[in-house]
């Protein structure tokens, strides 16, 4: 009788006593400590990545490559930017960066007054270092350091020599740019220009559009009434590409036309897939963020005092349609 | 020896250390608790800190400019310390995740006082368009502290998240290890105080049956406890008394019983005595007669008669003088030898006696007056009846560490009724021509005088003859006899 109930007791007990354990390791287990505070700011030099068009496939792999190499150059590299180009907010994280004394800006160019005087004025008056990358903006306007990004000029030139390849030697080209008209714009149109300048059979004609679709469907409209034996397009505006492609396409059939891009805008790879685009400029945005990263650091050391001012040039290539399928 | 109440004090002590520790554990982990979340609310309150003391320089600022006085400077100024100061709690909170962030926005802090200060100077210097456009960038950049600090909290939540998700799970499990801790608690105190009780009352139970068998008169069982408190000691005690109670009454039953054995024997002595008195009618003129017949009877040419008087006489004298102490077997054997012949006169050749004496044992002390009963009652029952007569065996033989007498007959036997009643000493009728003594009397005085019980044994039935057996110890076990025969 009394070993029953010592027996019955005790295993309760024991069971208890085990899932008590349990419930105590547990207990224990589930603390989590804050993360330790630190006690000095580390002594890593800290970049800016700022870019108008965050989250595209373009910037993510400029992004990719920067925080790569600020990897492995030990520096603390952050990505700001704006999506869907709010020129506004790309302007107030620049001034934010340039105030919180970052030690080195990496930026997407604009070439706009408020982002020169931002760069020239303010950022020289606190001493830091802008690079601009992917576009560019004119030393002169900018005082940026150097540029890190395809060579815009090259690239127009490229695109006009395939153009003359495809197309022959005779037609009417049709130049569609972003009415603001940035330098890196004018650069690509001078490189067309300055190729198809030696044709005289060929005729340019440049059109400026603001960015809303309707506008460029408009543009691309008028431009093909007022020209209607136009065979060849360049979209050397990126972001106009796509807009520009389906209004040719309300119109008639895409194919007979030659039409040209650059790569700086997630739409264009469908495009070139599709078909509708007979040659796109590659860029390397990841060889960019790289670059660009590289020759701050080494700005900031000192080792490369003063960077090339006409810039660092990563690879450009044409790509086609079969190259995309 | 642990007393109960160390066992109390024992069980308390460890109920309050249970209770203690737990509540400690509790206290603890609320401290801690308390402390973590304070160290949270605090980080909030210091960035918070920061935005309101930039939103209160550029307030200053503005109003310094819109009146430059000396108060509205040192105002500014004031404002400009309690943002340093903010800027410098919130040095504290850095972390690995927060490095960047933080470090910017102590940046922005001196941005802003910086560009607070160059207001001022343009103001001074009457700049006031540069002082103005100084003042727009001091209110943009505490703009983008106010949203700094929103990123800042941003990050904080991220980094911290984890924490305080331990935290409330922590919670979570304190709360089942509170539940758990008092199951167990609960029937582990079950547990001891079942066994604690136990120890206590076990002992008192066993104490009670045994008083109760005390009670009942059972003094032979031994007491037993086990325990080592109080109850011990006093069940140690209630044994020491129970042994003493049993041998006091042991004491009083062997005293009862020898006050019994001497009042026998006094019984028996006097019974002894009255029987020798009512022969003792003047011995000396029966001796006389006896004698002077013997001579006659000699002189007579009778001379069987006269050695028959003399037998007579012999037996006559040692029935008087023997009877109440102890004599030899031998002169009991002469003494039954008298009486056989005497009775062989009497019955001729219907007697036979046979006798197989070891004469080595003869010096066997024996109470008087004992074969010759036994004989004289195998002359009664087996001879007498008989027209043919009978044979009387006697063998008296050494078995070790007594003798043994055997008086055998073949006559017609005795009932085991019979045989039952001598054994138990009851006095018989005397039947016949006794000499007085019955066959009762002769075993009663054996066993007093031996001591023992088993001295006799009497076998015998219908037809088959009485055989009876003496062991007579060589050694006496008391003195008893004696004594109370000389008391007597």
């Amino acid at each position: 009788m009394h070993k029953t109930i010592s027996l019955a007791l005790g295993t309760i007990c024991a069971v208890f006593l085990f899932f008590t354990m349990i419930s105590a390791i547990r207990f224990v287990q589930s603390a989590w400590q804050p993360p330790e505070p630190q006690q000095r700011a580390e002594e890593r030099y800290r970049l800016v990545l700022i870019t108008q068009d965050l989250g595209t496939p373009f910037w993510n792999k400029v992004g990719e490559g920067a925080e790569a190499e600020a990897e492995k150059l030990g520096a603390n590299l952050e990505i700001w930017g704006t999506y869907g180009e709010d020129r506004e907010d790309f302007l107030k994280q620049l001034e934010i960066a340039i105030d919180s004394k970052v030690d080195g800006i990496i930026v997407q160019g604009m070439d706009q007054d408020d982002f020169d005087n931002l760069t020239k004025v303010k950022a020289a008056f606190y001493g830091i270092p802008v690079i601009t990358v992917a576009s560019d903006v004119p030393m002169s306007d900018s005082m940026r350091k150097t540029y890190v990004g395809s060579n815009a000029l090259a690239a127009g030139r490229m695109i006009a020599e395939r153009l003359v390849a495809d197309m022959g030697e005779k037609g009417t080209v049709v130049l569609l740019g972003d009415s603001r008209e940035e330098y890196d714009q004018r650069q690509r149109v001078l490189g067309v220009r300055g190729v198809l300048s030696a044709y005289p059979n060929i005729r340019i004609e440049y059109v400026t559009t603001s960015d809303e679709e309707q506008r460029i469907a408009a543009a691309t409209q008028d431009v093909m009434n007022r020209f209607p034996e136009v065979k060849a397009f360049i979209s050397v505006d990126a972001n106009l590409t796509a807009a520009m492609v389906q209004e040719i396409g309300k119109r008639s059939r895409i194919d007979p036309y030659y039409i040209y891009s650059f790569d700086d805008n997630p739409d264009i790879k469908a495009l070139l897939g599709q078909g509708k685009l007979d040659g796109v400029v590659e860029q390397a945005p990841s060889e960019m963020g790289e670059t660009g990263v590289r020759m701050m650091v080494q700005w900031l050391d000192g080792k490369t005092v003063p960077l090339d001012p006409e810039g660092y040039p990563t690879p450009i290539r044409i790509s086609t349609t079969e190259d995309a399928s | 020896m642990i007393g109960i109440q160390r066992k109390i004090w024992t069980l308390t002590a460890l109920v309050m250390f249970i209770m203690a520790s737990i509540w400690i554990m509790l206290t603890y982990y609320n401290q801690k608790t308390q402390d973590q979340y304070n160290d949270i609310l605090q980080r909030y309150l210091r960035m918070n800190e920061v935005t309101s003391a930039s939103k209160q320089t550029v307030n200053s600022l503005n109003i310094y400019l819109l009146t430059p006085t000396e108060g509205n400077l040192s105002s500014l100024r004031r404002s400009e310390e309690q943002l340093r100061q903010a800027q410098s709690s919130i040095g504290l909170l850095r972390n690995g995740g927060n490095d960047f962030a933080l470090t910017s926005y102590m940046n922005l802090i001196d941005s802003l006082i910086e560009t607070s200060d160059r207001s001022v100077l343009f103001k001074s210097e009457q700049e006031n368009e540069d002082s103005s456009r100084a003042f727009a960038e001091a209110t943009r950049i505490s703009g983008y502290i106010s949203e700094m600090t929103l990123q800042l909290l941003d990050i904080e939540l991220n980094t911290y998240q984890q924490f305080y998700r331990s935290i409330i799970e922590q919670a979570e499990e304190l709360k089942k290890l509170g539940i758990w801790i008092l199951l167990a608690i609960t029937f582990g105190l079950l547990l001891f105080t079942y066994w604690f009780s136990l120890s206590i009352t076990r002992p008192v139970q066993q104490l009670t049956k045994a008083a109760q068998d005390l009670a009942k008169g059972q003094f032979e069982r031994q007491i037993v406890v086990n325990s080592s408190d109080e109850i011990s000691f006093l069940a140690t005690t209630f044994e020491r008394m129970r042994v003493n109670i049993n041998n006091l009454i042991l004491e009083i039953r062997e005293k009862a019983r020898l006050e019994s054995e001497l009042q026998q024997n006094r019984l028996l002595l006097q019974e002894s005595q009255l029987r020798s008195l009512q022969s003792q009618i003047n011995p000396h003129f029966l001796f006389n007669i006896l004698d002077t017949l013997s001579k006659k009877a000699f002189l007579e040419g009778a001379e069987e008669t006269s050695d028959l008087l003399v037998s007579v006489a012999g037996l006559l004298r040692y029935n008087l003088k023997r009877l109440d102490r102890a004599v030899t077997l031998y002169d009991e054997v002469r003494v039954m030898r008298q009486y056989m012949e005497i009775q062989t006169a009497r019955f001729t050749d219907r007697l036979t006696l046979i006798t197989e004496i070891d004469e080595s044992c003869l010096s066997t002390p024996v109470p008087g007056l004992t074969l010759q009963p036994i004989v004289e009652n195998a002359v009664t029952h087996a001879i007498e009846p008989s027209e043919s007569g009978g044979t009387i065996r006697m063998t008296i033989a050494d078995a070790g560490d007594c003798v043994t007498v055997e008086i055998a007959d073949d006559g017609p036997g005795m009932s085991e009724e019979k045989i039952r009643g001598i054994l138990e000493e009851r006095d018989t009728q005397p039947e016949g021509h006794s000499t007085g003594i019955g066959f009762g009397n002769v075993v009663r005085r054996l066993r007093l005088f031996y001591g023992t019980p088993d001295v006799i044994e009497i076998d015998g039935g219908e037809g088959r003859g009485v055989r009876v057996l003496l062991k007579l110890p060589k050694i006496r076990r008391h003195d008893t006899y004696d004594k109370t025969a000389d008391r007597g």
